[in-house]
């Protein structure tokens, strides 16, 4: 069985923002909600200054805590590693938002199914098709694409990256190009003092 | 610049702290009213005041529910919180509600002498599902290693002591006649409250960028007014120094748990407007 992981590489990551419009456009997300972010962070003092851009997203650790809190059984690791939440047992009270490190939880406020991307009261297409799979005050996140991954494709996050900044893949494979990647430059993992043991891994 | 001097960030795409926003007003009410509501029925168990038990019960009840009913995004499946006891501190805090209502309405019942008695038995079992719904919410948040303020042993124990105090001011305020044994334990109870609120500070002023960040927020920042005045002003200087001068003075009394009350509150929901989540990494030097 795999163990799917993500590697970023920060030197290619131009802060571009395509995996985000991505991300949002696969799980037709509501306004506001977005499972991935490219955060910017500048340093430097003038005129030595650098600006450097870092993807996150849901880390599906392996010891995830926001699974360890959940009273409902809602978060659950699947096999391959990806942490899901089944919007079907989810009652929406944020014990995962408060126990994720990364901030990586989203609410999917009710007022949001209602009012529409444009805030009219009228849903498009778009969102008629895509709204169904959530239940309305939900609190859920990035499954890596786990519709996308079962059909043995790469997340839309990934797909998108105009410059590779994303690699997805087995991390149990050696001779999976995120494990070469983490193997011949170090990957690091975000905030390890948590001791969550996140599965995607940074580069620079 | 260093990590402790990085921004707040907001909800915006910029690397910085974010300030908790998922638990809020809502939730710090429910989390005040259970909690006020155990320990008054707990302190009102120990002294035997029928009134001060039904009262919790109510506020508990009522109340907690109510504010818990309106956090939740789908209130319709709240009973699935009951689910996961053997890893969630909410689900077995819900399965200490419903032991504290359960058990803490039959005491009252053959207090009355509505059922025949226990011989005890239902006092104990309703006192200690009153001390875990005293508790139980700070455990839930201590558990969360993502908000270091939170993440502290002090935290569970800040809890007991303003639910006790809490339930003692009430009390004391509704049945001024019991001063004499009273007032000497709210005084305690005070300090106590005191001695845990620096040493919640002193921890995490030492602790990580997150919980210094959040030490920041609470005595210098955004919410310093706030707590100086009434977690700390209104809520423990103002009660000590009322219940030291006119202890036995009904109107003082009366202001004394106003005030403990307005700083209990206060505190709740401080702590959760000022939980931080960290910065994932930096690059600054």
């Amino acid at each position: 069985m795999a163990r799917y992981g993500m590697v970023f590489d920060l030197k290619r990551c131009i802060g571009c923002n395509a995996c985000v419009i991505g991300c949002k456009q696969e799980n037709s997300l509501p306004d506001g909600v977005f499972f991935t972010r490219t955060l910017s962070e500048e340093y430097g003092v003038y005129p030595a200054v650098n600006r450097v851009y870092i993807p996150t997203l849901c880390n599906h650790c392996e010891d995830a805590p926001c699974e360890k809190v959940c009273p409902s059984g809602a978060t659950y690791t699947r096999p391959d590693g990806i942490v899901m939440v089944d919007p079907q047992k989810c009652i929406g009270c944020g014990s995962c938002a408060v126990a994720c490190p990364y901030d990586q939880r989203s609410e999917m406020k009710a007022e949001a199914f209602k009012d529409g991307l444009f805030g009219t009261g009228e849903l498009t297409d778009f969102e008629k098709q895509g709204y169904p799979r959530y239940t309305p005050g939900m609190v859920t996140k990035c499954d890596f694409c786990s519709g996308r991954v079962d059909a043995g494709l790469d997340p839309a996050c990934v797909v998108t990256c105009p410059t590779d900044a994303r690699i997805f893949g087995d991390l149990d494979d050696p001779n999976s190009k995120p494990s070469k990647l983490i193997r011949e430059r170090g990957g690091k993992s975000p905030l390890p003092e948590k001791n969550t043991r996140p599965k995607v891994y940074y580069i620079d | 610049m260093a990590v402790n001097d990085l921004p707040i960030v907001g909800d915006s795409f910029k690397l910085g702290f974010r300030l908790q926003r998922y638990w809020d007003t809502p939730m710090a009410s429910a989390f005040f009213f259970g909690e006020l509501g155990a320990g008054l029925f707990f302190v009102s168990l120990l002294l035997e005041s029928n009134r001060g038990m039904l009262a919790g019960l109510l506020i508990t009840g009522l109340l907690k529910t109510y504010f818990h009913l309106s956090h939740m995004g789908v209130p319709q499946k709240s009973w699935r919180a009951i689910l996961r006891p053997d890893r969630s501190w909410i689900s077995r805090g819900l399965i200490g509600i419903v032991c504290f209502m359960g058990f803490g309405g039959l005491h009252l019942l053959e207090v009355w002498g509505l059922i025949p008695g226990f011989g005890g038995l239902l006092t104990l079992l309703a006192g200690a599902a009153a001390l875990v719904v005293m508790t139980y919410q700070g455990f839930a948040m201590s558990h969360s290693t993502a908000i270091s303020l939170w993440n502290s042993g002090l935290i569970p124990v800040s809890s007991l002591a303003y639910s006790a105090t809490a339930g003692v001011m009430v009390l004391l305020a509704a049945a001024p006649e019991s001063a004499q044994l009273m007032v000497p334990a709210a005084l305690i109870l005070h300090l106590c409250v005191a001695v845990i609120l620096l040493s919640l500070l002193h921890a995490a002023r030492h602790g990580s960028p997150g919980a210094r960040k959040s030490v920041e927020l609470l005595t210098r920042t955004l919410y310093a007014k706030w707590f100086f005045v009434l977690v700390c002003g209104a809520g423990v200087l103002l009660p000590v120094l009322l219940l030291w001068f006119a202890g036995s003075v009904p109107l003082a009394t009366m202001i004394a748990a106003t005030g403990t009350l307005a700083g209990y509150y206060t505190f709740r929901l401080l702590i959760f407007k000022a939980g931080v989540f960290e910065p994932i990494m930096s690059f600054r030097p």
